[in-house]
């Protein structure tokens, strides 16, 4: 019994309209308190329209996307799709004709050896034959050059390499580059520091004072 | 077989169906689906693959309608939802031979498909953090109002708004309470095979169709 002073759970009124959609009864207090209560009555049909609402909207969205047209089209697919199951997985052969030269080959395998031997003895014979050859011309080559450094030796013939800019006037244009480089590599890079780096006096600078 | 799992997903309902699922179940009368779906079983096992086949084309027909309502909520997206109803028949009759007449042929189906529409999702919803997210298509928005019955334009542009508003207010829903609200409303599956399903426990079937029902309401403003 629910006293008409309580108003139904909103559970209490949810369970109600599952049963009533399988077919069922409702719980008899519960519909006996529906039945007396107003605003249990409207609350509940409320919730029933809602739902309702809700589940023919949806379908029948669903229903005009997929059309008897439409479902008919699936079940060929699926038709289609299930003469594929249960069935043995096809061994696909190699092409007949690339099968019977594969064979003809290896039936005639030993008749063309000594060919194959000749050829490993042509290899063979020309490797030996460039190795000797390269060995002769280096040899050579090695031969006249300590022929020419030895004559030069002894004629006195060697030269001093020139080097450009050792004059005073380059010698302090460089130190002057270089200072400049030390100092923009000391410098902070960040912005916000360079600020401060302005402000503060260097060492090298207190240094030269 | 990987499928016969309970519906999984981060935001859906977790858990393996158990033997004290399984236990749950009532034993109901075995239903005409599921009768003919135990003698396509045995015609599988006896290597009759084409008379097999032959009657699962009944068994397609029977459960079609529903399925593709319950994959298009679900997916939202009318390519997806017709694959992924294929894919649940295709799968369903390559694994016949492991239905059981304890569970409802009904249940069994729709726990492949919505579990189908789930790993769907997941891909979607990793494909959507690279590319842009794939909303439903001008396609099937065209499609589904002009299926509407209704001739006058305004009207329709209505029906399709509220359609709109409908779809994502459901979308809004925690996992767990949208799989069961899908499956109640949609699916026409009671709490307790729902709770068969998804391998929750009847009372929380309740508790979330219960919570989805008022956070649609407050989504809704009470009236769709």
């Amino acid at each position: 019994m629910i006293h008409r002073g309580h108003h139904l759970h909103d559970d209490r009124l949810f369970d109600s309209y599952l049963a009533e959609r399988r077919g069922e009864t409702i719980d008899p207090p519960t519909a006996e308190h529906l039945a007396d209560c107003h605003p249990c009555a409207g609350r509940y049909a409320e919730m029933v329209r809602l739902l309702e609402d809700v589940r023919a909207e949806g379908e029948a969205e669903a229903d005009a996307i997929f059309t008897p047209e439409r479902l008919r089209a699936q079940q060929r697919e699926i038709a289609r799709r299930l003469e594929a199951v249960a069935r043995p997985a096809r061994v696909i052969s190699f092409p007949g004709q690339m099968g019977r030269q594969s064979t003809a080959t290896s039936s005639s395998r030993g008749a063309p050896r000594w060919a194959a031997a000749a050829a490993a003895a042509g290899l063979f014979i020309g490797i030996a034959l460039g190795a000797t050859y390269e060995w002769e011309s280096h040899g050579r080559l090695a031969e006249r050059m300590t022929a020419r450094d030895t004559s030069a030796v002894r004629d006195g013939r060697l030269s001093a390499v020139s080097t450009r800019g050792s004059s005073p006037a380059d010698v302090a244009a460089d130190d002057a580059f270089l200072s400049e480089l030390e100092v923009a590599l000391d410098r902070p890079r960040t912005r916000e520091l360079m600020a401060f780096d302005a402000l503060t006096p260097h060492v090298r600078e207190v240094s030269q004072r | 077989m990987s499928d016969v799992r309970t519906a999984h997903d981060g935001d859906a309902v977790p858990g393996v169906q158990t033997a004290a699922a399984a236990r749950r179940a009532v034993p109901t009368p075995v239903s005409d689906d599921s009768r003919l779906a135990i003698e396509i079983r045995g015609l599988v096992d006896r290597g009759a693959m084409d008379e097999a086949r032959e009657r699962f084309g009944e068994l397609v027909a029977l459960h079609q309608k529903r399925a593709t309502r319950i994959a298009y909520q679900y997916l939202r997206d009318a390519a997806e939802a017709d694959e992924a109803v294929q894919d649940a028949f295709v799968k369903v009759f390559s694994h016949i031979s492991a239905y059981r007449e304890a569970w409802p042929f009904e249940v069994w189906f729709t726990r492949i498909l919505i579990n189908g529409c789930l790993d769907r999702r997941k891909a979607r919803a990793r494909r959507d953090r690279w590319f842009v997210g794939g909303e439903i298509s001008g396609a099937d928005e065209l499609r589904a109002s002009a299926g509407t019955a209704d001739a006058d334009p305004e009207r329709r542009l209505l029906a399709q708004e509220r359609r709109a508003r409908v779809a994502a207010a459901v979308d809004r829903l925690e996992g767990r309470q949208r799989t069961v609200f899908m499956l109640c409303h949609f699916g026409d599956c009671t709490p307790r095979e729902v709770s068969f399903m998804t391998g929750l426990n009847e009372s929380t079937v309740r508790v979330h169709l219960f919570r989805a029902a008022r956070k649609l309401r407050g989504l809704l403003g009470g009236k769709p």
